[in-house]
C-alpha cells in the first residue's frame, strides 16, 4: 500500500548513519588494536591513523543519527514509533530533550556521544597510551552502535532501531487506511518526566557512567603493553573527572527525587541507585590505590583491580536497569526491549577481557617485596579502600538478589527466590559502619606520610593531632547530640566518626598546609564526608512528619494505637487545623493549569499557647492529570526551604471524585437534587438549610470554567447558611453555552454545608429567550448627555477606546469605540454599562452590553462623526428572570479536601553541603594534577 | 605471619560474619498459604480482585488502605497497609508485597504496584506509614 503524508527518509539516512557508526567504531577498534600490537614498528602510524580517521568518522554518524533522531522528534513525524511513543503536538520543545533520552535507544546514544567527545580529547591529549585507550573505547562504542543496530539474523535482532516505523511495530487496523498518518496522534511524555530535572540529571550522570571507561582503558592499557607503572599519572586526573562527574550524576539524582518527585527523601537504596553508586565507591577505591602508587610503587594491582572493577559495575548496572530483570524490586527501571542478550554480551566481554589480562600479567607488575610500614599513609589508604571495596560488595550482594534468583531458578524451577525484607533498614544497618570506619581512617591516615622511615620523629606530631582531632570531635558530637535526636549507640559512633574526620581535616588545612587551600584537595573531600554524615544523620533521625494532628485523630481509627505515627492528615479546603511540630495548616484554593491542579495550602507558625507568631508561608504541591484528566499521573512536592531544615508537602491522596471522573459521574447520578424557583433577592429553603439569591452575573466564576471567545454565559450569585447558624458560604453555580459545543451547567459546591448546588439547562432556555424578546428603543447621545428610559437615567459619561467587553478580542486593524454609561435607577441605585461599536474588516458590529440589576440591554448602533453622535439603543429585558429553577442536593459527599503529607527535614542542607563539598575535593584533585605548577 | 595474610583473614572472617547475620534480612517468595505457615514476613505477589471492594475512607483515615487480593496459588485474601491509597492503585496490573500473615488478613509494610499505562509501564511503590 501507498501510504499518504510518510516522511521516510530520516529514518532511512538515520538507519544508514547507525551502521555507517557500527562500521567506522568497529574498524577503528581493530586498528586501534594493530597499532598497539605494532607499536615502536613502521607499521604503526597508518594503523593509529586509521583508527583515528575511523574513529572520527564513527563519532560524525553518531552525530547523523541523534540529529536525524532529534529531527523525526521534533518535527513530530509519528510514522516513527520513537515519535509516537513519547512527543506530542503540545509538548513545549525544552522537554524533547527528556523525550529523546526517555528509551534506551536514546540514553545509549546519549552513553556514545559522551564515549566520543571523551575519545577525541585522548586522540588529543593521552600522547603514547592513545592507541590502546582508543582500542578499549572503539571496542565499547561498537558495542553500543549494536544496541540500536536493528538486524535480523534469521530471527534474532541485533538492538533496537529508533527508527522503526509505527506501522512495524504494532498490529492496529488503522494501517489498513493510506491515511491513517492524519488520524493518530503522539502519545505524549509522561508528566512525572516533564520538569528540568529530566533535562540535566541524565546527561550528567551518562557523563559520569561514559568517563568511568577511561581509567578502566588506562589499566587495561598499561596491563596489555606491560607499562605498569607510567599509566599510573594520566590515570589519576581522568578518575578524579569521573568521580566528580558521577558524583554529580547520583546528586542530581537524588535531588530530582527530593524536590520534584513524592518520594519524601533523597535516597533510598533503590537498585538503580545503588547500582550507579557501587560503580563510584570503587573508583573512589581506585583513586586512593592509584595515589598509594604514584607515591610509594605499593598498590599497582589494587589499583588495576579497582578501575577494571568500575566500568565493569557500570555495566552491569546498565544490564540491572534495561534488562528488566529488576521488575519487581525497583521503583525506576528502564522497560524491557529484549536487549538482556546482548547487554550480557556487553558484560561479559568486557569482564573476561579484565579478568583474563589481570590475571595473566599479574606476576608482571612490579610489588615491593618489603611490607608497607604499619605506621604509613599508603598502609592506611588501602585499609581505607578495602573498606569501600567491602561497601560495594555489600550493596551489589544484597542488590543482585534477582539476579541470583533468576540463576538459581534456571537450574532448579520451583526455587521460590529470595528478597530482602527491607532494604532501606539492611543497608543503613550495614553501611553505618563503612561510614564509621572511613570516617576514622581518613582523619587518621591524613596525618600520616607516605613510606614513613622515621617514625619516631613523627610519631609526637601524629599523636598531639589525633588527640586535638579526637577532642574536637567529641566537643562536637555531644554539641550536635543536643539537636540529634539519637536513640542508639550507633549513631553515636557514626556522628564521632564523622566529627573527627572534620576535625582532623580541619586542622591538617590550618596546621600543615597552612591555610593553602590548593593542596587541600583530598582534606576538603574528607571534610565534606564529615558533614554528609550529620546531614545524613540530621534528616534520617529528625525527620519529622507534622502532617498529623494528634488530637482530632485520636480514637477515630480503628485498631490504631497511640504509638502509631500517623503521616497523613486530611485538609478540608478553607479550613485552619492544627499540626504536630507548632504548625497550623490551611487549604486555602486550587487552581487549574493545563494539566496540572495546584493546591495552596498556607502554614502558620504558632507558640506554645496556641497564639500566631507572625511567621508564615504558603506551599504549592501540585498533582498532573493525563491529558484526558481521567486520572492523576504525578503529584509533585513544595517545600519550604530554611538555612537549618526543609519542611517538604505533597498531596498524598485526593478525594475519588476528584481522580476518576466516572466515579464522580455515578457521585453526582446518585445525589438526589430538590428543584426550587427564586427571583433575586429570596430565600430558598431546603430541609437543613437556607440559601439567599443575591444576585446574577454575566461573568461567572468557576473553577472548572475557562471563559472562551463567544461564550454566553451565566452564574447565580447565592450565600448559603446552615439553619440556626449565622455563617454564610458562597455558591456561585453557572451555565454556559459554548458556540457549536452546546451547553454545559457546571454545580457548587458547598463543602462546609455538603451543598450541591446547579442550575437546570432549562433556566438557559428562559434567559436565551428573554434576550431575543427584547424591544429596543434608540437614542442619538452626545457625550455628557442624560436620556430617561422608563424612569431610568441613562447618563453618557465618555467615548472609550479603551475596551474591556468581555465578549471582544482585538485583531489588528479594527476600530473599536466603547460608550461609557452610568445608569440611575428611579430608587437611586447606580450601575455601569459599556456596550462597544467595532469595525472590523470594513464591516460595523456592535457588542450589547447590559445593567442586569435593572434587567437593561444597551446596543451602541452607530456613529455619526460629523456631529459626533452616537446611538445608543435601550432595552429592558420584559419578564425580568423573576424566577430561576435551581436545583440543590443536600448530604453530597464532600469532595473539597486534600490529604497532605508534610515532612520536615532538618539538617538537609547539611546532606547537600557535604556532598557538593567532596565532590569538589575531586574536582579540585583533578585541576591540581593536570596543572601542577599552577 | 605477613601483615597482608592477618587482613586478608580479617577480610573473610568480616564477609562471613556478614553473611550470617544478614541472612535475617532476606525473606523468600510465597503465596498466603506459605505466609499463614511460617508466620514470618515474606514478599507476596499477586493481582487487586477487582469484584471486590477497596476500603479506603480517608475522611475516617488517611493512613489505611483495605483490598482484597488473589495470589499465585489463586487464593483470595484480605490485605491491610496503613499508607495513603496510591493514585493508581485500580489500575494496577500486579502488586508486590511486603508483610506477614495475622489472622486472616495480611497486613502489609510495603506495596510496589504495575500499572500499564499508554506512556510507560509505570510504577508505584508505597510504604506502610505503621511504625
Amino acid at each position: 500500500m501507498q501510504y499518504i503524508g510518510e516522511h521516510l527518509l530520516p529514518g532511512q539516512l538515520g538507519h544508514f548513519f547507525i551502521v555507517l557508526s557500527f562500521v567506522a567504531a568497529a574498524l577503528s577498534g581493530i586498528a586501534y588494536f594493530w597499532a598497539t600490537r605494532r607499536r615502536e614498528t613502521a607499521g604503526f602510524e597508518g594503523w593509529r591513523n586509521l583508527g583515528r580517521f575511523s574513529f572520527i568518522l564513527h563519532g560524525l554518524a553518531t552525530l547523523g543519527v541523534i540529529g536525524s533522531l532529534f529531527f523525526i522528534l521534533t518535527q513530530k513525524y509519528y510514522e516513527y514509533q520513537y515519535a509516537w511513543a513519547n512527543v506530542s503536538d503540545d509538548l513545549p520543545f525544552e522537554y524533547t530533550f527528556s523525550a529523546f533520552w526517555k528509551e534506551q535507544q536514546g540514553s545509549f546514544l546519549l552513553w556514545s556521544f559522551w564515549h566520543i567527545a571523551l575519545g577525541l580529547v585522548l586522540i588529543l591529549r593521552a600522547g603514547k597510551w592513545e592507541t590502546p585507550v582508543m582500542a578499549v573505547m572503539a571496542l565499547a562504542e561498537t558495542i553500543i552502535a549494536s544496541m540500536i543496530l536493528g538486524l535480523y539474523f534469521g530471527d534474532f535482532r541485533l538492538g533496537a532501531n529508533p527508527f522503526d516505523l509505527l506501522r512495524d511495530t504494532m498490529d492496529a487496523p488503522i494501517f489498513a487506511q493510506a491515511d491513517y498518518l492524519s488520524k493518530i496522534q503522539g502519545s505524549g511524555l509522561n508528566p512525572l518526566l516533564q520538569n528540568y530535572w529530566m533535562t540535566i540529571h541524565p546527561p550528567t550522570l551518562f557523563l559520569g557512567f561514559a568517563s568511568t571507561i577511561v581509567p578502566f582503558a588506562y589499566a587495561i592499557a598499561g596491563l596489555w603493553t606491560r607499562d605498569h607503572k607510567d599509566w599510573l599519572r594520566p590515570a589519576l586526573p581522568w578518575a578524579l573527572f569521573s568521580g566528580a562527574i558521577l558524583g554529580t550524576g547520583i546528586l542530581m539524582g537524588g535531588a530530582w527525587a527530593y524536590q520534584a518527585l513524592s518520594f519524601g527523601g533523597y535516597w533510598a537504596w533503590d537498585p538503580v541507585e545503588n547500582t550507579s553508586l557501587v560503580p563510584w565507591i570503587t573508583l573512589v577505591a581506585g583513586i586512593h590505590a592509584n595515589l598509594v602508587a604514584r607515591s610509594t610503587g605499593y598498590s599497582i594491582r589494587s589499583a588495576y583491580a579497582f578501575y577494571l572493577m568500575s566500568f565493569i559495575l557500570i555495566l552491569y548496572s546498565t544490564y540491572l536497569t534495561r534488562s528488566g530483570i529488576l521488575g519487581d524490586s525497583s521503583v525506576h527501571a528502564f522497560t524491557e526491549m529484549g536487549l538482556g542478550i546482548q547487554l550480557l554480551l556487553f558484560i561479559g566481554v568486557f569482564t573476561v577481557l579484565a579478568a583474563w589480562l589481570w590475571l595473566a600479567r599479574r606476576k608482571d607488575v612490579p610489588a615491593i617485596a618489603k611490607e608497607e610500614a604499619a605506621a604509613s599513609r599508603e598502609f592506611w589508604m588501602f585499609i581505607g579502600a578495602l573498606v569501600l571495596f567491602f561497601s560495594a560488595v555489600l550493596i551489589t550482594g544484597a542488590t543482585s538478589l534477582p539476579v541470583w534468583n533468576k540463576i538459581v531458578q534456571a537450574f532448579n524451577p520451583d526455587y521460590v527466590g529470595a528478597a530482602l525484607k527491607d532494604p532501606v533498614a539492611h543497608h543503613n544497618r550495614y553501611q553505618l559502619w563503612i561510614a564509621v570506619f572511613i570516617g576514622l581512617l581518613s582523619g587518621t591516615a591524613q596525618w600520616m606520610r607516605y613510606g614513613e622511615r622515621n617514625w619516631q620523629a613523627w610519631a609526637k606530631k601524629f599523636v598531639r593531632h589525633i588527640v586535638i582531632a579526637g577532642v574536637a570531635a567529641a566537643a562536637l558530637t555531644a554539641l550536635n547530640a543536643l539537636w540529634l535526636n539519637i536513640q542508639a549507640w550507633q549513631f553515636f559512633v557514626m556522628l564521632f566518626a564523622g566529627m573527627f574526620t572534620l576535625a582532623a581535616n580541619v586542622d591538617y588545612i590550618i596546621t600543615f598546609l597552612k591555610g593553602n587551600l590548593k593542596q587541600a584537595a583530598s582534606a576538603l573531600s574528607h571534610i565534606g564526608f564529615g558533614i554528609l554524615v550529620l546531614g545524613i544523620l540530621g534528616t534520617g533521625l529528625n525527620k519529622e512528619w507534622i502532617s498529623s494532628n494528634p488530637f482530632a485523630m485520636e480514637g477515630l481509627i480503628e485498631g490504631m494505637g497511640n504509638e502509631e505515627m500517623n503521616k497523613n492528615i486530611l485538609l478540608l479546603k478553607q479550613s485552619a487545623l492544627p499540626m504536630r511540630g507548632g504548625f497550623e495548616a490551611t487549604y486555602e484554593r486550587d487552581t487549574v493549569e493545563r494539566q496540572t491542579r495546584t493546591f495552596a495550602v498556607r502554614f502558620k507558625k504558632m507558640n506554645e499557647q496556641g497564639g500566631y507568631t507572625g511567621e508564615e508561608f504558603v506551599l504549592y504541591p501540585n498533582v498532573m492529570y493525563d491529558r484526558e484528566f481521567s486520572k492523576v499521573v504525578a503529584s509533585n512536592p513544595s517545600t519550604k526551604h530554611y538555612l537549618t531544615h526543609d519542611i517538604f508537602t505533597h498531596v498524598s491522596s485526593l478525594p475519588k471524585a476528584e481522580l476518576d471522573p466516572e466515579f464522580a459521574k455515578q457521585q453526582e447520578d446518585s445525589l438526589r437534587f430538590e428543584s426550587y424557583e427564586a427571583a433575586v433577592g429570596d430565600t430558598i429553603f431546603t430541609k437543613k438549610h437556607c440559601l439567599v439569591v443575591e444576585g446574577y452575573t454575566k461573568q461567572p466564576k468557576h473553577p472548572e470554567y475557562k471563559p472562551e471567545k463567544g461564550d454566553l454565559a451565566f452564574g447565580l450569585q447565592l450565600r448559603a447558611y446552615a439553619l440556626q447558624d449565622t455563617q454564610g458560604y458562597a455558591a456561585e453555580p453557572m451555565l454556559y453555552l459554548r458556540p457549536r459545543r452546546g451547553g454545559f451547567t457546571l454545580p457548587a459546591n458547598v463543602g462546609e454545608l455538603q451543598l450541591r448546588v446547579r442550575l437546570n439547562e432549562a433556566s438557559m432556555n428562559q434567559w436565551m429567550a428573554m434576550e431575543q424578546d427584547l424591544k429596543f428603543t434608540a437614542f442619538p447621545m452626545k457625550e455628557g448627555g442624560t436620556v430617561d428610559f422608563q424612569g431610568y437615567k441613562i447618563h453618557f459619561t465618555k467615548a472609550n477606546r479603551e475596551i474591556n467587553h468581555p465578549n471582544y478580542a482585538p485583531e489588528p486593524n479594527d476600530i473599536a469605540v466603547a460608550a461609557d454609561l452610568e445608569i440611575t435607577a428611579p430608587d437611586g441605585r447606580k450601575a455601569k454599562a459599556s456596550p462597544l461599536y467595532l469595525i472590523r474588516d470594513s464591516q460595523p458590529f456592535s457588542l450589547r452590553d447590559e445593567a442586569p440589576e435593572f434587567g437593561l440591554h444597551f446596543q451602541f448602533e452607530n456613529i455619526d462623526p460629523k456631529t459626533a453622535t452616537l446611538t445608543i439603543s435601550v432595552a429592558k429585558a420584559a419578564g425580568e428572570l423573576r424566577k430561576i429553577p435551581v436545583e440543590i442536593a443536600e448530604n453530597a459527599p464532600r469532595s473539597d479536601y486534600i490529604v497532605l503529607e508534610a515532612i520536615v527535614f532538618p539538617g538537609i542542607n547539611l546532606v547537600w553541603g557535604g556532598s557538593i563539598l567532596m565532590l569538589f575535593g575531586l574536582a579540585l584533585g583533578m585541576w591540581r594534577r593536570l596543572y601542577p605548577q599552577k | 605471619m605477613k601483615r597482608s595474610h592477618i587482613i586478608a583473614v580479617a577480610v573473610v572472617a568480616v564477609a562471613i560474619g556478614i553473611l550470617i547475620s544478614a541472612s535475617k534480612d532476606v525473606t523468600t517468595y510465597a503465596n498466603f498459604a506459605q505466609a499463614a505457615q511460617n508466620g514470618e514476613r515474606v514478599k507476596l505477589v499477586g493481582q487487586l480482585v477487582k469484584e471486590r471492594p477497596v476500603e479506603y475512607n480517608p475522611e475516617k483515615d488517611p493512613n489505611y488502605l483495605a483490598f482484597y487480593l488473589k495470589d499465585d496459588a489463586g487464593e483470595v485474601r484480605r490485605v491491610v497497609l496503613r499508607a495513603g491509597k496510591p493514585q493508581d492503585f485500580e489500575r494496577s496490573e500486579q502488586i508486590v508485597l511486603t508483610g506477614q500473615m495475622q489472622g486472616e488478613t495480611f497486613e502489609a509494610a510495603d506495596m510496589l504496584l504495575k500499572c500499564p499505562s499508554k506512556y510507560k509501564d509505570q510504577e508505584v511503590y508505597v510504604r506502610s506509614e505503621k511504625g
